[in-house]
């Protein structure tokens, strides 16, 4: 049938044939590892590298990048934090905090569009100057305090499965939605495929790319708000390298950085891998220093093995 | 005599497609040697395979009797192949000196340090009997196209080419600039150089070819002398029939739909003026550089005008973006799809949903179905080859993805349709066809506006026919004046153009 989506199929099915032999070999070398506790385990640890993902993903698809997501889930947690410890009531804080999110996003599209401004540079300026801003407000130390009605939206569970992943799980959903059965999505494809071309046809190409870094705002705060309220803190330096991990495992997902292609299934499989990598080689007790270079193989591997076989597409 | 390039047996497929069928082409030691045929005939594919840029798939190519195995462009330049493309690929930043030892830079201390001044010299010495006016140590994008073409060949001598192939060169040249490469050309075939001349333009290639190859559909149909051949048999040999002259049919009516008035961009638009009726076919010509393209994109919004406005049914098209544009009606089939038309990696159903996914989605999710439907409704209608419509559009042939992006501005309810070379790169078959849908459109009261560099094409589709020159519409021809001669003396400077309109 369709052969275009049979070919998204065909590339997210090989990312999970991944995920599944890299399974295997942990499950040969641990006992503990197939244990339900501890997938869930790894499905915790991945969810907030997975929201990031996600909002990473339609950036990549629509041809940009966004380096800045670290520091705008680190504004966004010291901020959300402030106003919860100063007695905001616990949704109007986290509806702040993601407005935080938001703007940051839009701040940084709206450089990309209206100011022309090539991506990876807004969003590198983004990531220093966001960062500074969490620091210059905190002095440097941690928010402490956070009230538990607020904690116990990320530390619960329902039915067995952590609070953050069902998050994760519907967020994924509804990314999945606006790409692959909205006009947005459509528009996503379009403009990181060929702008001109998009531009041409008629797409909003500038409402497009600002959608875009808005939506990779937003989920960077919905990350912060999982993150400190695990942690019971917010911490100004936290979410360092979150941008990194979050382009791995959409590349790993089969999203093109040149634009135009990506799989948000893909993403999510690409989270796991990485977080299982880390979750396994950790049961192993290989050392950390090993964990990094197994991260930096698999994201190599997995390029070879699209460039490979991307050969058959027309 | 030994020939300088002994070509037999070439053939080319890509895939199951062959586009070129055991063909071969013999080039005598100072020869200027006419390549011929239609868009498509296979010509690009042959010198892409002499200049390395494609691989054979059999077939023989010796240079003075010596068989040569060309894997890449760097075994052509060193078989003594070099090629003028259409669009000259120089780097514009870089001065005329550095870009003729382009990837052959003269060195000094050891292989370290470039040696400009001994690159400056070389190239002031080979451009000295071509053109001496060239400042060497200028930035070549500060050069006029002629002088940039001249620099092409120089870095051809550069690289001792015995055989220089030219891909309508003349295509961007004024007619004074076309008599200094007359003189240029000469006194390479005077060096013994051997000249591949590649161009439509017959009057040019039986004053400089002795000899031409035809081409047709990827098959050799004929080996000519020139000039005692007649034009007449030379183009019938092209075209593979008879010349019968194409009954053109006219739809149009006296309702005016688009009024144009003003339209100024910079040099390259000035105070262009006009009305488009429904169910007319209004040509532009003129030649390369002389505003037709930038004024349709002024028209599609593509690009900005300084001043001017648009109308559609008396009324003022307000803002200047496609989108705006779309939506008062208008649509453009841009010349460079690639670039311009198509996302390449997306189905059909996508490409042609792009411009009214609003209008193909119920509470903001598409109606994938319906979509589909109805991009195959519309690919039936205009004939789409395969009709797949969920295959990636790049992998479709050319004047498929041209059928698809008419399809698009068909599903989006364009009245107004903006063709821009509709059938460049588009092959002699799908080019009927893409003809047959202009006629249609028209046939169905829409309006359409044909930009196009071939006269024949021109004339052919065309109710009325605008001509422009040095950026202003120089004349308009109604259907008894259009000719190829009416439109050639309105569009070249230093003659008396038709009447001003």
């Amino acid at each position: 049938m369709n052969a275009l989506l049979s070919n998204i199929r065909f590339r997210d099915a090989g990312t999970l044939l991944g995920l599944i032999l890299i399974s295997v070999v942990f499950a040969f070398q641990s006992d503990t590892f197939l244990t339900t506790p501890n997938l869930m385990n790894i499905l915790q640890q991945s969810a907030i590298n997975a929201c990031i993902a996600l909002g990473m993903t339609l950036v990549i698809i629509s041809g940009g990048i966004d380096l800045s997501v670290g520091p705008v889930a680190a504004l966004s947690a010291v901020l959300g934090a402030a106003m919860l410890v100063a007695g905001v009531p616990v949704p109007l804080a986290i509806a702040g905090a993601l407005a935080v999110g938001v703007a940051c996003g839009f701040v940084n599209g709206a450089l990309i569009t209206w100011g022309g401004l090539q991506p990876f540079i807004v969003t590198l300026g983004g990531l220093s100057l966001y960062r500074a801003l969490a620091l210059i407000y905190t002095g440097g130390t941690p928010i402490f305090g956070l009230p538990d009605g607020f904690r116990a939206l990320t530390n619960g569970t329902v039915m067995g499965v952590p609070n953050p992943v069902i998050v994760v799980g519907v967020l994924a959903i509804v990314a999945w939605v606006i790409l692959n059965k909205t006009p947005l999505g459509e528009y996503f494809m379009a403009v990181g495929g060929n702008p001109e071309a998009a531009r041409i046809a008629g797409v909003p190409v500038t409402l497009t790319k600002l959608s875009a870094y808005m939506i990779s705002g937003l989920m960077a705060a919905v990350a912060a708000m999982i993150l400190i309220g695990r942690l019971g803190a917010a911490e100004p330096t936290l979410g360092t390298l979150w941008e990194l991990d979050a382009i791995a495992a959409a590349a790993i997902g089969g999203a093109s950085l040149m634009g135009g292609r990506g799989s948000i299934p893909g993403t999510l499989i690409g989270c796991i891998i990485l977080g299982t990598l880390r979750n396994g080689l950790t049961l192993m007790n290989v050392q950390a220093f090993y964990q990094l270079l197994a991260t930096g193989i698999i994201i190599i591997v997995a390029m070879l093995i699209d460039k490979v076989t991307s050969g058959k597409e027309g | 005599m030994q020939p300088r390039l002994s070509v037999s047996g070439v053939s080319k497929s890509f895939g199951a497609n062959t586009v070129l069928h055991s063909v071969s082409l013999t080039v005598m030691p100072g020869q200027v040697h006419g390549l011929l045929g239609e868009n498509g005939a296979g010509k690009s594919t042959l010198l892409n395979i002499l200049c390395g840029v494609l691989s054979r798939n059999s077939g023989e190519v010796l240079i003075d009797g010596v068989a040569v195995s060309i894997a890449s462009p760097r075994d052509a330049t060193a078989a003594g192949i070099a090629m003028i493309h259409q669009e000259l690929q120089q780097v514009p930043e870089l001065s005329v000196a550095q870009n003729i030892y382009l990837g052959a830079a003269l060195r000094r201390v050891g292989g370290l340090l470039v040696d400009r001044a001994a690159q400056e010299a070389e190239a002031r010495r080979i451009l000295a009997p071509l053109d001496a006016s060239i400042d060497v140590t200028a930035p070549v994008r500060t050069l006029r196209v002629a002088q940039r073409q001249i620099v092409e060949i120089a870095k051809a001598l550069r690289a001792n080419a015995r055989i220089i192939a030219m891909d309508e060169p003349t295509s961007s040249l004024t007619p004074a600039e076309f008599e200094r490469l007359v003189v240029v050309i000469e006194k390479l075939t005077a060096q013994g150089v051997s000249v591949i001349y590649v161009s439509h333009k017959m009057d040019e290639v039986f004053r400089l070819c002795s000899a031409a190859t035809i081409l047709r559909d990827g098959r050799l149909v004929g080996q000519v002398p020139l000039p005692q051949t007649p034009v007449r048999q030379v183009i019938e040999l092209m075209v593979g029939r008879e010349l019968v002259h194409v009954a053109h049919n006219s739809f149009a009516t006296d309702r005016v739909v688009v009024q144009v008035k003003g339209l100024t961009r910079g040099r390259a638009v000035q105070d262009a003026s006009f009305t488009l009726h429904a169910g007319e076919v209004l040509g532009i010509a003129g030649l390369v550089g002389s505003g037709r393209t930038e004024l349709l994109r002024l028209i599609a919004g593509v690009d900005r005008a300084d001043s001017g406005i648009v109308t559609v049914n008396g009324v003022d098209v307000p803002g200047t973006s496609p989108r705006a544009r779309i939506k008062a009606g208008f649509g453009l089939v841009p010349e460079e799809r690639k670039r311009d038309g198509i996302v390449r990696h997306r189905p059909i159903t996508s490409n042609v949903g792009l411009p009214a996914m609003a209008s193909f989605s119920r509470g903001g999710l598409i109606r994938k179905a319906h979509l589909k439907a109805r991009s195959e409704d519309l690919m039936r209608q205009v004939n789409l080859r395969p009709l797949d419509v969920t295959r990636a559009i790049g992998s479709f042939s050319g004047g498929n993805q041209q059928k698809a992006i008419i399809g698009r501005w068909l599903a989006a309810g364009t009245q107004i349709f903006l063709f821009d070379e509709p059938t460049r790169g588009i092959d002699v078959g799908a080019k009927a066809e893409i003809y047959d849908l202009i006629e249609r459109l028209a046939a169905e009261g829409r309006a359409v506006i044909v930009v196009s560099s071939e006269l024949p094409e021109v004339i052919r589709v065309s109710d009325r026919v605008l001509v422009m020159q040095e950026g202003r519409i120089s004349a308009t021809l109604n259907a008894g004046d259009i000719s190829e001669a009416n439109i050639a003396r309105a569009a070249i400077p230093n003659r008396q153009s038709g009447q001003p309109t």
